[in-house]
């Protein structure tokens, strides 16, 4: 038992872990273009509005056609907003002209641009592979995620399949040139692939629909299985991302029918997500744990425990149609649980590898603390980030030595900013870490256990 | 108001499928259900498998609509007498019971009218919400508006039944719209006789059961099933007050026709409430979310395989994107699933009829050379037709003008969306209406140029709430009423204003 009984002693190591990371994290003069983002971004977590106009703007970015176009959007969005900040009002003021439209349209443009490069890692996989390395040399390893458009055709379906192919294929041919790093590359339980994809059921099919899981999750089948079959003979690892409820079931059931093959039962390696603020995450990781537990398969599934990015979705959904929402509807209680399927899914080792996916320091700092209380290497433990947002932390996080992957989007900078918007939202809500940290909230409450 | 919309089912929870396959097995176990008297009888069928019989019903004949009406006479000075709340609280029992038989209306719809269970149970939601609506509206109504009150005299104004309401109603939504009409019909005080579809005759049995049992007098709610003539009889009826009429435009338009003769010994003139056809466009801006508006246009035009008065049946793109919307819509098109209605996977079940398989045919043929996608094959038992994109077919095509009811969907392409305004301004049709744009500023300004009754922003256009979306039309859609809104019951009663004077010799006895 990791749970209940070592509760106490955990706590204090918590603390500790906690002062650590946060003592390590980089000091913000030493990345004076990054400190301006953040300032862009407290400026926009202040003002719901102005948050609000700015998300509606990156989302439409692609769809316009000239500079004249995209300042019409942008200022027809500011015009919401109340109580405009005074670069808000100059920029209204431009919109007056044409020529005024045009520089403002073209500021907009290399600001989303601007913005879109530190979440965007590159617009292929070939060209990320320096930023990747880079990353890698820093004490880093990742998992690439493509960006792109909704799926609604089974030729969209095929081209991001092939996207994926050609990911795992760019990934393998570049990671052996590689400096070692020990610390990225196996666990007590073995090696750990260097090459790390991250695949998105939704993209892989038209035909999911919430009803009838089993026709997306079949055809959604037929394009997974060469993909683990080609990430087995490549070493890599495919990760199979969570979305909304709608896709849930179609998602594990497809997991289970794929690895339960035999000609997958000693690889790839493969990984799940769980999602904390489900009410039902419990259930479920009891029964991924429980199949990983029966089907004996090698190397072990990585299960990757994050808060979820669907929260507002799954809300609105169960609202409109008159549901309990799916998820927890306080903070705290997504906390809680994320805390407690920590535990569940240490104690689950080494059945499963646990990867803990959170910029929260305290999550952060309670499941490395588990870890140790448990007896284990801390490289037993992934620790996971989102690319753009996570960054310092992860900085802080190998600068511990510890085992840490940052979550790297791919595509087009354009429109893939327009995909990462809902990162962005989860990123400057009013309770994020992030946030918290820039308004100088003390380490004690950062700490405090939810 | 304490209103709330009944919640659908949580149909991506595998237990909850069950419940509704279980449900199936049981009502199949009990067919063909009975609807029969001593007399003529008919048969509605499965469209997926027309020699099943779903139900046997009484075929009403001209003199059971003159009986129908008399009783409803007499029922009407019983029920008209109780107050607006012991009404609503029979509604609400009848509600109740719905909601007590959900599973087993559903599959009913599933197998009498060919609607996936998504569409089945969303009616059945739809029906209950009627009820309730229309029963918390009465009670809100009864008291009538305030009005300006001087010394000396006492004004007040109500609202009183209007007498015998004729209930006709379409076998699309074989539940709810039958409901929606006689709840509000049954709310204000009126006797309402119910003519269902011809198609659909069991879910308005069950409909009827349920009022029956809650409470509402046997005189004052009479169920006619049968074809056309007693649906005309009824109109013609000289004691006939209000009818309450939706389905098509033809029809509609006879029944404002035949309903405006005001014959030797009717003192009355009839109300007619009519919702009728609709040629819903969906505009696509330059600047739109392809993600969101590929899906949602699709199954706006193909759910229930188009058979909604509120279904997309064109597309109007802006020039800049057209290329790129009909690739995806066609790619999209083309992976619908036709099937059964009873499969959980299946997006467009079998048209309702054989008539109506060969109406959307025949527009397909029109269609020839425009034909830009299908999802190809198609059952061959079963009404069937198959999903269908057509793309650059000339404004004048009957095919962009007329009303086909069936899996069908027109792309034209525009120059600019002032061009898209005029050709839904050019159609004879204003039900529903779409607009997909990204700019706040073309939002407002489409909106106030286009007629329809319902227009849709970035979202489907079909699948209306009670309370939320109140739904009708404009033009030949309708004559301007909204169902599920706030003053719908208006159209079943009239308004009577008592003025007293309070003086009595120079002093106000107020």
């Amino acid at each position: 038992m990791v749970g209940e009984r070592s509760l106490p002693a955990v706590e204090a190591e918590v603390q500790e872990v906690g002062r650590s990371i946060h003592g390590a994290f980089p000091q913000r003069t030493r990345h004076p273009l990054r400190a301006l983002d953040q300032k862009a971004m407290e400026l926009a977590s202040q003002d719901q509005e102005l948050r609000a106009a700015l998300f509606r703007f990156v989302d439409v970015t692609p769809a316009c056609r000239n500079l004249d176009d995209l300042a019409r959007h942008l200022t027809d969005y500011l015009d919401e907003v109340e109580g405009r900040p005074p670069p808000i009002a100059a920029a209204m003021r431009m919109s007056g002209t044409k020529p005024g439209r045009a520089a403002l349209g073209a500021a907009a443009a290399a600001g989303v641009r601007h913005m879109a490069h530190r979440f965007i890692v590159g617009e292929t996989p070939k060209a990320a592979l320096k930023a990747i390395r880079h990353l890698w040399e820093h004490g880093a390893a990742v998992s690439l995620d493509l960006l792109g458009e909704a799926t609604v055709t089974q030729a969209e379906a095929d081209r991001y399949a092939a996207r994926c192919m050609d990911a795992l294929e760019t990934l393998a041919e570049a990671a052996p040139r590689w400096p070692d790093r020990p610390a990225l590359e196996a666990d007590s339980l073995g090696p750990l692939p260097r090459v790390n994809l991250s695949v998105k059921v939704s993209a892989l099919s038209p035909l999911l629909r919430p009803e009838a899981p089993e026709i997306g999750r079949d055809d959604a089948a037929r394009r997974m299985h060469p993909l683990l079959v080609r990430a087995k003979e490549l070493g890599a690892h495919l990760h199979i991302d969570m979305e909304s409820v709608d896709t849930l079931e179609a998602t594990m059931e497809l997991v289970f029918d794929m690895l339960d093959s035999p000609e997958l039962h000693d690889g790839p390696s493969t990984g799940v997500v769980m999602q904390a603020y489900l009410r039902e995450s419990p259930d479920q990781l009891e029964r991924v744990i429980a199949w990983a537990r029966e089907s004996g398969r090698r190397p072990p599934l990585v299960v990757r425990l994050v808060k979820g990015a669907y929260w507002d979705h799954e809300v609105v959904e169960a609202r409109q149609h008159g549901w309990t929402p799916p998820v927890f509807e306080q903070k705290a209680d997504s906390d809680r649980n994320f805390e407690a399927l920590s535990r569940r899914l240490l104690e689950a080792w080494p059945h499963v590898r646990p990867a803990i996916a959170s910029h929260n320091l305290r999550s952060v700092a309670h499941a490395v603390a588990a870890n140790r209380e448990a007896g284990r290497e801390d490289r037993d433990l992934e620790l996971q980030v989102l690319r753009g947002l996570g960054d310092d932390l992860a900085a802080a996080l190998a600068d511990l030595d510890m085992r840490v992957r940052i979550y790297c989007p791919v595509g087009d900078m354009v429109a893939g900013m327009a995909y990462l918007v809902r990162r962005l939202l989860e990123n400057t809500s009013n309770e994020s870490f992030l946030g918290d940290q820039q308004r100088g909230v003390p380490i004690e409450e950062l700490l405090a256990a939810p | 108001m304490n209103f709330r919309n009944e919640p659908i089912l949580e149909l991506r929870r595998a237990p909850v499928r069950e419940s509704l396959l279980a449900a199936l097995r049981d009502l199949d176990a009990r067919l063909p259900l009975d609807f029969g008297g001593d007399g003529a009888t008919f048969e509605s069928t499965d469209p997926g498998m027309p020699d099943r019989v779903v139900a046997v019903a009484s075929r009403a004949s001209e003199a059971d609509a003159a009986a129908a009406v008399e009783a409803a006479e007499r029922g009407f000075r019983e029920w008209s007498s109780r107050s607006a709340a012991s009404r609503a609280e029979v509604l609400r029992g009848a509600a109740a019971q719905l909601r007590e038989r959900r599973l087993e209306l559903a599959a009913l719809q599933v197998r009498e009218c060919a609607k996936p269970w998504p569409e089945a149970d969303g009616d059945v939601c739809e029906a209950i919400d009627f009820l309730e609506y229309y029963a918390s509206q009465a009670a809100a109504l009864e008291g009538g508006p305030g009005l300006i009150q001087v010394p000396g005299e006492r004004n007040a104004m109500r609202y009183a039944p209007r007498g015998v309401a004729a209930v006709i109603a379409p076998w699309n939504f074989p539940l709810a719209i039958p409901c929606g009409m006689t709840a509000a019909a049954l709310a204000t005080g009126n006797a309402a006789i119910l003519k269902p579809a011809e198609q659909s005759p069991a879910s308005a049995g069950a409909l009827v059961e349920a009022l029956h049992a809650a409470g509402v007098p046997a005189d004052a709610l009479s169920l006619l099933c049968g074809f056309g003539e007693v649906g005309a009889a009824l109109v013609r009826d000289p004691r006939v007050h209000v009818i309450a009429f939706t389905g098509s435009a033809p029809v509609g338009l006879e029944i404002v026709r035949a309903s405006a003769e005001t014959p030797e010994g009717q003192p009355h003139v009839k109300r007619v409430v009519a919702e009728m056809g609709g040629k819903n466009c969906v505009i696509v801006d330059a600047d739109a979310d392809l993600d969101e508006a590929v899906p949602e246009i699709v199954y706006s035009a193909f759910g229930y395989a188009g058979q909604k008065c509120s279904a997309a049946a064109r597309v109007l793109v802006h020039e800049a994107i057209a290329e790129t919307l009909l690739e995806r819509l066609a790619g999209a098109v083309e992976v619908l699933r036709v099937g059964q209605a009873e499969e959980f996977a299946t997006e467009v079940p079998p048209v309702i009829e054989r008539e109506a398989q060969e109406r959307v045919m025949r527009y397909r043929e029109l269609a020839g050379p425009h034909l830009a996608a299908e999802a190809q094959p198609v059952p061959e038992r079963g009404w069937f037709a198959p999903p269908t994109l057509a793309a650059g077919l000339p404004e004048d095509s009957p095919v962009n003008r007329e009303e086909i009811f069936g899996p069908l969907l027109s792309v034209t392409t525009v120059r600019d969306l002032d061009e898209a305004v005029e050709i839904v301004d050019s159609l004879p049709f204003a039900l529903t209406g779409g607009l997909f744009s990204r700019s706040p500023a073309t939002v407002e300004r489409i909106a106030a140029r286009l007629p329809v009754g319902n227009l849709y922003v970035n979202r489907g256009i079909t699948g209306a709430m009670v309370g939320r979306q109140p739904f009708g039309g404009n033009r030949r859609s309708g004559i301007g009423s909204k169902a599920g809104g706030p003053d719908y019951l208006l159209q079943f009663v009239e308004p009577r204003v008592v003025t007293e004077n309070t003086m009595r010799h120079g002093i106000p006895v107020e």
